[in-house]
């Protein structure tokens, strides 16, 4: 994928999220990596995936400030 | 503490009335002597028509605006020989940071191969901006008529032109023109007066800008702060500008009155901190303070009749991605070449339709990168802010992602849909080269090289072959013109169309033979390009009538004595 593609698919991503709002995006969220698990399906991958996603987790000061 | 640039200021005058108008008819008035109306005001007497530029104010702008220039604007304002001034004063950059909590989360460096002759991005401040461009029209000025303390009150769109009227401290007067070129800014008077609206997208984000006077050698390039230790939560970015003036521009919470943060004892502290967090401990000091909201806006045309518009009163784009002056600049360097044609009389009024065309298609493309920037750099929802601080936390660690953060800097704008492009029968087997509609890529020439504009020595690189005419660029490995069109230049001077035929690409060192590869030219072609710089037609071979027909599309009024026609 190309920046230009990784670029786009996040802004569709963000509008996904925004236009259900935010009690819902989580949800949302959820329902996506479900979806990408089961495309992936490469297991050990889809484990370090996990992990990293957890890695370094920023504390709740990251968002909502501004 | 003030700017380290004291502006001279500038008295009003009257001209000649006749029942309180101004006697001398005008075939151009253009509104608003900002960098857009220098622009539109200089390369109009580069094309040999003259103009009166209207002036609200008595000096150059103050404050802190428009700072980075681009290289696309570098070869605009070469073209409009205000360069030198450009280069001696703006601090040339290449590159930049961006830093997440405490972590360098991307180094960025913008395209700058070694074809290129002129740095991918200048700061300086608006006023000197402004201050080269008036020095330069005041060369011109047997062609440019430059008003100060000259206010736009009213304008009166007639069949044949437009009426305007207009405020001085001497008096008032109404002016006569044939053409009015609206390059006033985002709070157009022209624009008002013909009751348009911009439309399009307003962001909530707020941003303070701040200059401050403190002394560093730290490089100029662009820094970026997410969420810093020194102002968590917030978004800073960080502009060095000529003279030991750094440009400071930091996000305000939501929750933030946005009176109380433009106040200094608000400001200070946050600045003081920011410049202890990156290792500055330099006395400073606050010059300017102010608030920004971005916008994406555009008016649906830049043509009303008579009237033209052009920068900040056509459209606002967002200032992350520096595409404000910039695409201004773009602007007025399509429409002098168009709006001199017409006045010529070698083209019909529609040419000007094609400057509507093609510099809103160019804003909509601009507002589209303003938009992306504006998402990542004031994040309109919470979906954003936190796929935001998604991609700050991976990127330390996960180099894909990274792109996300770079911010897309601006670019030379294709017109390829212009139909301009399209009626000019490019032959269409290239397999690299511009593009009808695109600009020409840089590049060395090596030897023998054709002259530099306006110069008898050889040009160095490619764009300084172009000028204030249409250029024809033959590749012709063995040097030699074929005679047909050999016929065309002096076909061209004939009509009163100026017009330069380059050979290129007859060298045999390494300069040619790249030349040829980059242009797709290995075994000749030809390149018709625009006074503009953007490629209108281009052939694998081509003849005089070939050319011929491609220019009919553009001047539709010259009945030109070239090939076949």
């Amino acid at each position: 994928m190309n920046a230009d593609e990784l670029d786009a698919l996040y802004t569709a991503l963000c509008r996904a999220m925004t236009s259900v709002g935010e009690a819902q995006a989580p949800i949302l969220l959820a329902r996506f990596a479900l979806l990408a698990i089961v495309e992936i399906a490469d297991a050990d991958r889809l484990r370090q995936l996990i992990a990293a996603a957890a890695e370094d987790l920023p504390d709740a000061s990251g968002r909502g400030h501004t | 503490m003030p700017y380290p640039f004291v502006p001279e200021r500038f008295s009003a005058g009257l001209p000649p009335l006749r029942d309180g108008v101004d006697r001398v008819r005008h075939r151009v008035a253009i509104v608003g002597a900002g960098p857009v109306g220098y622009c539109v005001a200089i390369g109009l007497a580069v094309h040999g028509i003259s103009s009166v530029l209207i002036e609200a104010d008595d000096s150059v702008c103050a404050g802190s605006r428009a700072i980075c220039i681009s290289r696309r604007s570098l070869e605009i304002l070469d073209r409009l020989g205000a360069l030198p001034g450009f280069l001696a004063t703006g601090l040339p950059w290449t590159g930049g940071r961006s830093f997440y909590r405490d972590r360098e989360v991307l180094r960025f460096a913008m395209p700058n191969d070694a074809n290129q002759r002129l740095p991918p991005m200048l700061n300086l401040a608006q006023y000197h901006i402004e201050q080269i461009l008036l020095d330069r029209v005041r060369e011109l000025a047997d062609r440019i008529d430059l008003r100060w303390q000259t206010r736009l009150t009213a304008l009166e769109p007639r069949a044949d032109g437009v009426r305007a009227r207009l405020a001085t401290p001497l008096g008032d007067y109404a002016l006569e023109a044939d053409w009015v070129v609206a390059a006033d800014g985002g709070r157009s008077t022209v624009r008002e007066s013909l009751g348009l609206a911009l439309a399009g997208t307003s962001y909530e984000g707020r941003y303070v800008i701040v200059d401050v006077a403190m002394p560093s050698d730290r490089p100029t390039e662009r820094l970026a702060f997410f969420d810093p230790p020194c102002n968590p939560g917030s978004t800073v970015l960080v502009h060095k500008q000529p003279q030991d003036v750094w440009r400071i521009d930091y996000q305000l919470r939501r929750d933030e009155d946005a009176e109380a943060a433009v106040r200094p004892e608000n400001v200070l502290p946050r600045v003081e901190s920011l410049l202890a967090m990156i290792g500055e401990t330099a006395d400073w000091a606050p010059i300017w303070i102010s608030l920004y909201r971005a916008n994406a806006l555009t008016l649906e045309r830049y043509r009303h009749g008579r009237v033209l518009f052009a920068g900040d009163a056509a459209h606002l784009v967002p200032i992350f991605g520096v595409r404000g002056a910039n695409s201004g600049i773009d602007d007025a360097d399509n429409l002098a070449w168009k709006l001199a044609a017409v006045l010529h009389g070698h083209a019909s009024e529609r040419l000007l339709d094609t400057y509507s065309e093609e510099r809103v298609a160019a804003a909509k493309e601009n507002l589209g990168y303003g938009a992306k920037s504006t998402e990542f750099m004031a994040p309109p929802s919470f979906a954003f802010e936190w796929m935001r601080t998604a991609v700050l936390g991976l990127a330390v660690r996960h180099e894909s992602v990274r792109s996300l953060i770079n911010p897309p800097q601006t670019s030379p704008i294709a017109y390829t849909d212009s139909s301009l492009s399209r009626a000019a029968e490019s032959s269409p087997e290239f397999e690299t080269g511009p593009a009808p509609g695109s600009v020409l890529v840089e590049a060395p020439l090596g030897t023998p090289a054709p002259a530099a504009r306006g110069t008898e020595a050889p040009a160095a690189y490619l764009t300084q072959v172009l000028g204030d005419h249409f250029t024809l660029l033959h590749f012709a490995p063995d040097g030699v013109l074929p005679a047909d069109l050999a016929g065309i230049e002096a076909g061209m001077r004939a009509c009163g169309i100026r017009w330069r035929t380059v050979v290129l690409g007859a060298g045999t060192d390494e300069a040619a033979a790249a030349l040829r590869a980059l242009y797709g030219a290995k075994h000749g072609a030809s390149y018709l390009v625009r006074p503009d710089g953007h490629v209108l037609a281009r052939w694998r071979r081509c003849a005089a009538d070939d050319v011929r027909r491609a220019l009919a599309g553009v001047l539709d009024r010259v009945a030109l004595r070239i090939g076949d026609g």
